[in-house]
């Protein structure tokens, strides 16, 4: 047996060479530890300072793209303004003259302001081109739907378009196929669209054939308006039309140059369709010619504008609008327009004229400029909404710079951009003016007729008067009033036998009539008028407001229509 | 080999047996680290084949029988000191599963110079799975040792059929019953 002291001290010495080897490799871990820790706080740190420099960069590179894209918009902003003030004057000018050379049968002088006029409009679309471009770019593009017969608004287009497209030594031709009827769309965008179109093609066509085909698919509920342009030009190969909807990418380079052209019609046309909810497809052979097809819905699902309200009133409305412009140009020429839409107008040079007038004539409507000295075109507005007898009269913001939306946000009812398309504007006002109701007054005695005259107009109503009922039955076969006034006793043929003449007619039946009488009603009398009048008033018992308060019932339903 | 299984071994003879076969069996083996280790510390496997030489000829108990107690023992200690691996499975055959593809792991993560062995494990039934060791340090019988432990650990008894495929102890065949052998 060996010795326990020796064991043990044995046993010892190995601890101790054992405890020592531990020490040596802990220290030699943490060692390790330490040098592995300051390399990754050194990584950490390197790696912090490439995320800041990262961010730094591109916080860079985004704020120069944001300032970039706002210098982009403001010059386009700018060069439109700089650019559509002359052609304003010389679209509208040129438009205004050539009327004038047709009244005066100056055919050669009409030709020549003619092609004043369409290149004037030209130049105007490639400016817009840029501009629809970059507002669609921008997600600022709205659109603006209305209901209009298809035919007409083709055979406009197409007779725009064809001196562009015969002056190649084209014939172009336009095709209906069954009845167009009338369809809900942006006539602006489906114009610009085809314009494109049949201007791409009567370029890229010689001696050929261009043919605007239209057609109507009615399937269930789907009704898809199909305009179709065919050319037999010089076609595309399918390479060149890989990029046919890029902006800025024609076939090539040489293209724009033999063809002119800024490369974005038809990247707008085919923006103008989605947005439209439709398409638009091209097929092409080299040599043989290319047709595009749009496809869109006739029908808007959601219509912002109620279908029918942007026809021409069958008469213009009769009323008085102020012009707010501070360029003499444009006011004359929105004067001159609104004149002869049948409105009485008043122009002002600036905001304060404007308000003057404004409250002194008490308006139908008033158009506002935005960008004038002083008080500006919003100044003007929010005194017009601030004012108790002039909030509700509505107010269409003609400008060249300027956002719908803002111009909507802040009270207006409308915006139009310059140049003004006329018969957008006179659609526009004669949407929103509350066109006054024509009330058609029966009556054989002149001074009981001018005083219902009176009440009626003192209403805000136009009166359409009859001597008798021979003459009423003329008058309202030219159009329907929103009322009538009607005598009993009269020559030729009476109240009673008018009343019964109406209740005859399926269209006049409904015409609310109140008769007013000085005649003393038998029970006979009142069994005739029973269910074919409102109300009875005898004369000289009623007052006015008896007459003003039936006015108003008959009348409110067709003011307030949209 | 890790100092770990060193030391663990050397507590487990002063206890079974006494601080004297301890010294003895260190003197004899005449090992190259002169038998001071600590359990952070990596040493040759040829040691521990001489100190279990050393305890066999000292005890006159044989080898296999020698390791299969280390490796009950052992068990022990890792239950102690990894917890964890424990409580994740609920019985010995989940945790056995789990040696090669879980806890292993684990441990070369801990010991980056360990030297491990590899287990092919597949379940043949609810209730057995067959696990072949392969180690060029041919310890089956530490293997056969842990594996009671682990049972142990779990209050279950395991039926532990063995079979050398390599015939040198380098790949063994486990094929372990739950229930004592049904
Ligand atoms: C929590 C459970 C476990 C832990 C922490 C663990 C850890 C370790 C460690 C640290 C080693 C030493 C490696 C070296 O010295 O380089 C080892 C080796 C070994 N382990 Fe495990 N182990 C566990 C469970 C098991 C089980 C259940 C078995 C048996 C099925 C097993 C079989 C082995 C074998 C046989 C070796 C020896 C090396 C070889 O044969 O090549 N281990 N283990």
């Amino acid at each position: 047996m060996s010795d326990p002291i020796a064991v043990l001290e044995r046993a010892l010495e190995r601890e101790r060479r054992a405890r020592k080897a531990a020490e040596g490799l802990l220290e030699e871990k943490s060692r390790e530890l330490f040098t592995a820790n300051q390399d990754l706080r050194a990584l950490a740190g390197t790696l912090e300072q490439q995320v800041e420099e990262r961010t730094r960069e591109l916080a860079l590179a985004r704020d120069e793209a944001v300032s970039a894209s706002r210098a982009k918009s403001q010059f386009l902003a700018n060069m439109s303004h700089e650019l559509r003030t002359p052609l304003n004057a010389i679209i509208g000018y040129s438009e205004m003259l050539r009327e004038d050379a047709i009244d005066a049968g100056d055919e050669a002088l009409s030709t020549d302001l003619l092609r004043i006029h369409s290149a004037g409009k030209h130049l105007l679309s490639l400016i817009n081109d840029v501009l629809d471009l970059s507002k669609i770019e921008a997600g600022q593009m709205d659109v603006f739907l209305e209901s209009v017969p298809v035919g007409p608004l083709l055979a406009d287009v197409v007779s725009t378009i064809r001196p562009v497209v015969e002056k190649n030594g084209n014939t172009l031709e336009l095709v209906a196929e069954g009845e167009l009827g009338t369809a809900h769309v942006d006539v602006t965008k489906v114009r610009q669209t085809l314009f494109n179109l049949l201007s791409n093609a009567g370029k890229f066509t010689s001696n050929g054939r261009v043919t605007l085909t239209a057609g109507r698919e009615r399937e269930g509920d789907r009704d898809t308006l199909v305009l179709t342009v065919r050319d037999t030009g010089i076609g595309m190969t399918p390479e060149q039309m890989e990029n046919l909807f890029v902006p800025f990418k024609q076939a090539d380079a040489s293209t724009s140059r033999r063809y002119g052209g800024t490369g974005l019609g038809l990247a707008i046309c085919e923006h103008f369709c989605r947005m439209l909810g439709g398409a638009i497809v091209a097929h092409s052979e080299p040599g043989v010619g290319s047709t595009f097809s749009v496809r869109l819905p006739a029908r808007q699902p959601r219509a912002e504008h109620p279908s029918g309200s942007f026809e021409r009133p069958a008469r213009p409305s009769r009323g008085a609008v102020v012009v707010v412009d501070d360029d003499a140009n444009a006011r004359d020429l929105l004067s001159r327009t609104l004149a002869a839409e049948g409105y009485t107008v008043h122009a002002a040079a600036d905001g304060e004229e404007g308000l003057r007038l404004a409250r002194e004539v008490r308006p139908v409507a008033i158009t506002l400029d935005v960008l004038m000295p002083q008080l500006d075109g919003w100044a003007v507005l929010s005194a017009l909404r601030a004012d108790d007898s002039l909030r509700d009269v509505p107010v269409v913001i003609v400008t060249m710079v300027g956002d719908r939306n803002v111009a909507l946000a802040l009270g207006a009812t409308e915006l139009v951009s310059k140049p003004v398309d006329r018969e957008r504007l006179a659609s526009i006002i004669a949407r929103h003016v509350k066109a006054p109701a024509e009330i058609l007054v029966v009556e054989d005695d002149e001074h009981s007729r001018d005083l219902v005259v009176r009440v009626i107009e003192g209403h805000g109503c136009t009166a359409v008067c009859a001597q008798n009922g021979r003459i009423a039955l003329d008058r309202l076969a030219e159009r329907q009033p929103a009322a009538i006034v009607l005598d009993l006793m009269m020559p030729e043929l009476d109240g009673f036998e008018l009343l019964e003449r109406i209740a005859v007619e399926p269209a006049l039946r409904a015409i609310p009539v109140i008769v007013t009488t000085a005649k003393t009603l038998s029970r006979e009398d009142r069994g005739r008028l029973e269910g074919r009048v409102q109300q009875i008033l005898q004369k000289g018992l009623y007052s006015q407001s008896d007459l003003v308060k039936w006015l108003e019932r008959v009348t409110v339903p067709l003011a307030e229509a949209p | 080999m890790k100092g770990i299984v060193f030391t663990e071994f050397l507590e487990m003879v002063e206890e079974r047996f006494s601080l004297e076969v301890v010294d003895g069996i260190i003197e004899r083996a005449a090992l190259p680290s002169g038998g001071s280790y600590t359990a952070v510390g990596t040493y040759p496997v040829e040691e521990m084949g001489r100190l279990v030489g050393e305890l066999s000829a000292a005890t006159g108990a044989p080898v296999p029988a020698l390791l299969h107690a280390f490796g009950k023992h052992l068990m022990t200690r890792f239950t102690q000191g990894f917890p964890r691996f424990f409580a994740e499975s609920t019985d010995a055959l989940g945790l056995l599963e789990r040696v090669e593809t879980v806890i292993h792991v684990e441990v070369k993560k801990l010991y980056p110079d360990a030297e491990l062995p590899s287990f092919e494990c597949t379940r043949e039934g609810p209730d057995r799975i067959v696990m072949v060791y392969r180690s060029p340090r041919r310890l089956s019988d530490l293997a056969a040792g842990l594996i009671e432990g682990c049972a142990e650990h779990y209050g279950e008894t395991l039926d532990v059929a063995r079979e050398d495929l390599s015939g040198d102890g380098q790949a063994v065949r486990f094929t372990i019953t739950r229930g004592g052998g049904t």
